[in-house]
């Protein structure tokens, strides 16, 4: 049985109304509804994202003067020691979140799609909660988690594999980060969950029967069917919490009061870019730190697609 | 008439058009403050909030709106309002660790007003601990008028120390410290001092106790030089390998369980610390002093600084002169000035202050020591600190050469270190040099 679409009604003015001003004001009225908007993002989008691109290629020194540079600003960072901290942190940070999140996301998706699992509406609530809290609510939380001697943390680990209490998680430049990725984990992970529970609960329970049918196990009936079913989702996901990696800010700026940590070891690029901006003032290598970060993006999202296969300039 | 794009529509113009009616008939009241102000310490903001209304009496007319501002913020909040000339106050305190990066550029474009003159001519540069100008002096102009001195002393748990028979006298250098620390610390139970080992906010005053900083007079970086390799090679042996007699846990309400269970006896406690010490460590009233901070050598220097506040008329303001009373105000009424000092702990730069009695009141939370003299009689010797819009990254670069330097001795302890930490020293002093290097003007 086939469902038909309901047509598309074009309200068209009635004959008798077509004098000049109504019709007009009927051309006008969609840009008059989408002005607000318009308007909105040329002076707080379009018209910052400009001026940060001109801001770049000059030094600006206090807060009257400016003087152009060319490109120095972005040859300095190819040899800035800072930048390459920042931008080697965040990679590590994108590498960890994703590849440990995403896997992590899928499971739980698995577990709670599962008609086994008794209470999954309250188990999906729980897992996505922590998401609700936003990111300095959650920097404040494990920065007491995380605090020695009497951390919840390290009392834990300390009566199960018996680490040190006074262990400084956020004072010691080797677990700094490692301190960072657990807490987006608890963060991220049930909110990536929803979208691969959506996604599997978007196949085709057929195909399912018919791998059954076929004698495909349950490793067979998830690598040929659920994931090929979810990979749009699961492109989706990934490239976005690698945006969202490659953006951190609060998280580590709340966990390590309001600095970069011991060695810098929490210095990401967004966070150089506000100390250079809004601590040291030069906000014309502020702009051009935002810049290659945005290009830097760019780049890696487009080679993702690429990679998976998502991008092919059509649909599949 | 039917309206042709539906109800919906039709909903949002008429709620859009009712509320721009409304907008435009009822326009957001302008302020109507003479002078704005910002702090960002709560304590000064309360005791500002008593000591305005005795100034607007004086001034009839004139209304100041006093506003606090997250002392996060207020740094990054003052560069925005400058860049865009939006919503400048005409007076902000600034902290400083800050205050230097507010100096960048030609001084014709610093958004502060050069106090020099005024603070010449008025006499306040002798009336006022002539170190405290230091940290907001640029080229040779002042842009700030300092709300106090800071001097340093040590906090210790009194109890304790008589427990474990030390007499705080027996205590004048550092060596006399380091020798009743190892006898006392227990590894991982009980320290001598709270001292961290993975960033320099208390590296920092064992610097200048030294004479010792970041940047000479003239804003070169000399945070290389011999007095900070050996303030280095001080102080990563008190935190850090087996003869360590220093560690730290972090603030707020783990300081406050780490104080009252012992892990560390001694704290560095500028004024403004102790205060802090009396607030979140409430349980051991009467069971902490304060002794001078351990010489270099004998009878060398017993104390340092750490931290501070400017005041600072911003070049928005429309009345300066009033501005400038306004600061003088709140910066040297004796009275007002006394009852802070009460509240706060924090000793004013202004010299002629410290006579009066609160000064010498003891303080039941410190044994009865009476805090305003112990903190005065050091005051004088407080050492200078020089700034530059560089200081916020020459102190980051300070704490990752202490991070490396702190791995290194617990790597490798004694051999090699003192080379190590010439290289890193300069190293990080380097980079600075760099980015100062990329200054065109």
């Amino acid at each position: 049985m086939s469902t038909r679409q309901p047509d598309i009604v074009i309200t068209t003015p009635p004959v008798a109304r077509t004098s000049r001003w109504f019709v007009l004001q009927y051309r006008m009225a969609p840009y008059l509804f989408v002005s607000p908007f318009l308007i909105l993002f040329l002076t707080f989008g379009a018209y910052p994202i400009l001026k940060s691109l001109l801001l770049s290629f000059y030094a600006t020194n206090g807060p009257k003067s400016a003087v152009f540079v060319g490109l120095q600003n972005f040859t300095f960072l190819l040899s800035d020691p800072d930048f390459h901290t920042a931008v080697w942190n965040t990679a590590v940070f994108a590498f960890w979140s994703v590849f440990l999140q995403l896997p992590l996301s899928l499971g739980l998706a698995l577990l709670l799609n599962s008609v086994w699992v008794k209470g999954r509406e309250i188990l999906r609530l729980a897992f996505f909660s922590p998401n609700l809290l936003g990111q300095v609510f959650v920097g404040v939380l494990f920065s007491v988690l995380f605090i020695p001697q009497y951390g919840l943390v390290n009392r834990f680990l300390h009566a199960i594999v018996g680490i040190p209490l006074d262990t400084k998680w956020l004072a010691n430049p080797n677990l700094v980060m490692p301190a960072l990725v657990l807490t987006s984990l608890w963060m991220y992970v049930g909110f990536n969950m929803i979208y691969f529970l959506a996604a599997l609960q978007a196949v085709d329970k057929d195909l399912y029967e018919a791998a059954i049918v076929d004698g495909a196990n349950a490793w067979h009936q998830f690598w040929a069917v659920t994931l090929p079913g979810i990979k749009p989702v699961a492109v989706f996901v990934l490239v976005m919490s690698t945006i969202g990696s490659f953006q951190l800010f609060e998280l580590p700026w709340i966990m390590l009061n309001n600095s970069s940590g011991p060695d810098q070891a929490g210095l990401t690029i967004v966070m150089y870019l506000y100390q250079t901006g809004f601590v040291t003032g030069d906000l014309g290598y502020a702009s051009a730190v935002g810049w290659t970060l945005a290009l830097g993006v760019l780049v890696i999202s487009l080679l993702q697609m690429r990679v998976t296969g998502a991008w092919k300039g059509g649909t599949d | 008439m039917r309206f042709p794009y539906g109800p919906a529509a039709l909903s949002m113009l008429v709620l859009s058009i009712l509320s721009g009616l409304w907008l435009a008939f009822h326009p957001a009241k302008r302020p109507q403050a003479t002078l704005v102000m910002w702090t960002f310490a709560k304590t000064h903001y309360d005791a500002y909030k008593q000591a305005i209304p005795t100034f607007e009496a004086k001034h009839p007319g004139v209304k100041v709106d006093l506003q606090l501002v997250s002392w996060q913020a207020v740094t990054s909040r003052l560069q925005a309002a400058f860049l865009s000339d939006l919503d400048v106050p005409d007076l902000v305190e600034v902290e400083i660790s800050a205050a230097g990066s507010f100096f960048r550029g030609p001084l014709k474009d610093v958004g502060f007003l050069d106090l020099t003159d005024r603070i010449k001519q008025s006499g306040l540069y002798d009336r006022m601990v002539k170190a405290r100008f230091a940290p907001y002096t640029s080229r040779g102009r002042i842009f700030g008028l300092p709300h106090d001195v800071h001097p340093v002393m040590l906090a210790y748990r009194r109890d304790l120390f008589e427990k474990l028979g030390i007499n705080p006298n027996e205590i004048q250098t550092w060596d006399d410290f380091i020798r009743i620390g190892r006898k006392i610390t227990i590894p991982g139970q009980r320290y001598m001092l709270e001292l961290p080992d993975s960033e320099s906010s208390r590296f920092d005053p064992l610097l200048f106790q030294r004479d010792g900083g970041y940047f000479d007079p003239q804003g070169n970086c000399i945070m290389d030089n011999e007095i900070a390799v050996q303030t280095m090679l001080f102080y990563v042996p008190l935190v850090a390998g087996p003869n360590r007699i220093a560690s730290d846990l972090g603030g707020g309400q783990i300081f406050t369980k780490a104080v009252e269970d012992g892990y560390f006896l001694c704290m560095i406690a500028p004024d403004w610390r102790s205060k802090t010490i009396e607030v979140d460590v409430p349980k051991m009233r009467g069971k902490m002093a304060l002794m001078p901070l351990p010489a270099v050598y004998p009878g060398g220097r017993r104390t340092s600084t750490w931290g501070g506040t400017m005041i600072g008329i911003t070049k928005h303001c429309k009345k300066p002169d009033l501005a400038w009373e306004l600061a003088l105000h709140l910066y040297l009424n004796k009275e007002d000035l006394a009852q802070r000092f009460r509240d706060t702990n924090i000793l004013p730069a202004l010299k002629e202050a410290w006579n009066h009695p609160a000064y010498n009141e003891p303080r039941p939370y410190w044994s009865n020591q009476p805090l305003g003299k112990l903190y005065a009689e050091l005051a004088p010797h407080v050492p200078f600190q020089y700034t530059s819009p560089f200081i916020a990254t020459a102190k980051a670069k300070m704490s990752e050469a202490l991070v490396s330097c702190v791995q290194y001795y617990k790597t490798y302890g004694d051999k090699g270190f003192e080379a190590f930490v010439r290289k890193r020293l300069k190293q990080s002093a380097d980079e600075v040099r760099r980015l100062m290097r990329r200054n065109p003007y």
